[in-house]
């Protein structure tokens, strides 16, 4: 008891497989998320990279093996923003506090923090619908911090973004990491996005079989981060 | 919300939709008037004639106790149809061994002609408002019950899955998800449940009440009173405009205001 008490290590896969129908997705992972990790996780589409968040968030069960799960609060930022497009965007942060027993007042108040925070502060009010793009992104990862998630769970969050608008959320994601001190684990399929976020790299093959990259910031590891990448 | 609608009905009262719609009533009129002038005012009283019962009628105990009446069974009708009918379409809607249990009582309903249902209430309930209510709730409840369903089989599953992780109680789902979000297919079904009520309301009336719009149709017909009773024609239309233009309209645009 005392010894799982004091570990550090959020989450724990041991030797996870994960089927849909016939197809097997992940065939044996072991992998462990401790806290305060930062780590990207690079592999091309349908090697079951959102599977394996799914499975950390509870959104699926895994069909054998064990996963250990100590994070009680997951943010999750998605491809898509997945906002309530009824819901103002304040409402739309608020709506994860009080799920959390936040009271209304605490949560509204928390919500134009967090909104001020990301430079929305005069959206509040503005409906999804009412925003751009990258806007809706920011609240988004807003309503995800605004929980103070044990682990922060982003799924390709910046893809559906233009190069000018990625570059502004990379930089506001980087300052919301620090300042909120969270363990995070991004997938995606951009070396570059990866690489400066992440302290810790693994790739992801078919199968699900995860290999651990040194990291490193000259240019011959990002040379062959592409080139693995590529192939 | 109340200025928002006053705003509302104000812009839509002054826009070219509103000349248009102006326009075909008055085709309407005209059309009406030929029909006179060719069937006789025996068989179809003008517009002038209808307009004039109508405001000699308006004024009387006669017109203010029938007509209240009629209100008073439409109101607790929709709303008890409408009521039952949400409820259950929620619950068809999150349970599928609900929806499968109520498919063919809900078919049944679907099927069934109104007068039938008139003439079984009549047995059941005997004469009045109770019947009347009865039977307005029972053929208005499957309207409701399809589009709440139909509403919350459309519940975008992505949205679904993000209230699971943000974990949204039942009553926040309820609230923040699935009632908005059927809010657009609801409110167009009350359209025609508000239209169809009355003309249940009517009919169950005509058949089997003492007092009401039906009752003072079927005493009009019988006295071959043709402008009294397009009178109170004319004043089950004026309930429809007022529920469709003054109530929900200006609801649908309220709820509905975060679709740009």
């Amino acid at each position: 008891m005392m010894e799982e008490a004091m570990t550090d290590e959020l989450v724990i896969f041991d030797q996870v497989v994960k089927s849909y129908d016939e197809t097997e997705v992940l065939s044996g992972v072991d992998f462990t998320v401790s806290q305060g990790d930062i780590i990207g996780i690079l592999g091309p589409s349908g090697v079951g990279k959102s599977t394996l968040l799914k499975i950390i968030a509870g959104m699926v069960d895994v069909s054998s093996g064990e996963v250990t799960n100590r994070a009680k609060r997951i943010g999750y930022v998605f491809q898509e923003p997945r906002l309530l497009p009824w819901k103002s965007a304040c409402d739309n942060i608020a709506l994860g506090l009080i799920a959390r027993y936040y009271t209304k007042k605490e949560a509204r108040s928390k919500a134009e923090k967090m909104l001020e925070d990301i430079g929305l502060g005069g959206f509040g009010k503005y409906f999804p619908g009412e925003l751009s793009g990258g806007m809706v992104q920011r609240v988004a990862l807003a309503r995800a911090f605004a929980i103070e998630p044990d682990i922060l769970l982003l799924d390709e969050p910046f893809s559906a973004l233009d190069a000018g608008f990625k570059e502004v959320m990379m930089t506001l994601l980087e300052t919301m990491i620090s300042e909120h001190q969270t363990t995070v684990l991004y997938v995606s399929h951009s070396p570059e996005e990866v690489v400066r976020i992440a302290n810790k790299i693994f790739l992801i093959f078919a199968g699900g079989v995860l290999e651990e990259l040194p990291v490193g910031e000259d240019e011959s590891f990002n040379q062959f981060l592409q080139d693995v990448f590529i192939m | 919300m109340i200025r928002f609608i006053i705003n509302k009905i104000k812009d839509d009262l002054f826009s070219r939709a509103t000349v248009v719609k102006l326009i075909g009533m008055c085709f309407i009129l005209l059309g009406w008037q030929i029909a006179t002038w060719s069937l006789g005012a025996l068989a179809i009283a003008s517009p002038f004639q209808t307009f004039s019962a109508f405001f000699r009628m308006v004024p009387t105990d006669y017109f203010t106790d029938n007509f209240f009446v009629t209100m008073r069974r439409l109101f607790f009708g929709v709303g008890i149809g409408s009521l039952v009918g949400f409820s259950l379409g929620i619950f068809a809607g999150l349970y599928d061994d609900v929806r499968n249990f109520l498919e063919l009582f809900i078919w049944i309903l679907m099927s069934v002609p109104p007068v039938v249902v008139t003439v079984l209430a009549m047995l059941w309930f005997g004469m009045g408002s109770n019947m009347v209510v009865f039977i307005v709730s029972l053929m208005l409840l499957p309207f409701v019950y399809i589009n709440v369903l139909k509403g919350m089989e459309l519940v975008d599953e992505r949205l679904l899955e993000m209230t699971d992780i943000y974990h949204y109680t039942f009553s926040m789902k309820l609230f923040h998800l699935y009632i908005p979000a059927i809010s657009a297919p609801l409110l167009a079904a009350m359209n025609i449940v508000v239209g169809n009520g009355i003309r249940v309301v009517v009919l169950a009336e005509l058949l089997g009440a003492f007092n009401g719009i039906g009752y003072a149709v079927g005493i009009s017909r019988s006295n071959l009173e043709v402008a009294d009773l397009f009178a109170w024609v004319l004043a089950t239309l004026l309930v429809v405009a007022f529920f469709q233009y003054i109530v929900l309209k200006p609801a649908q645009e309220y709820f509905l205001r975060w679709k740009i």
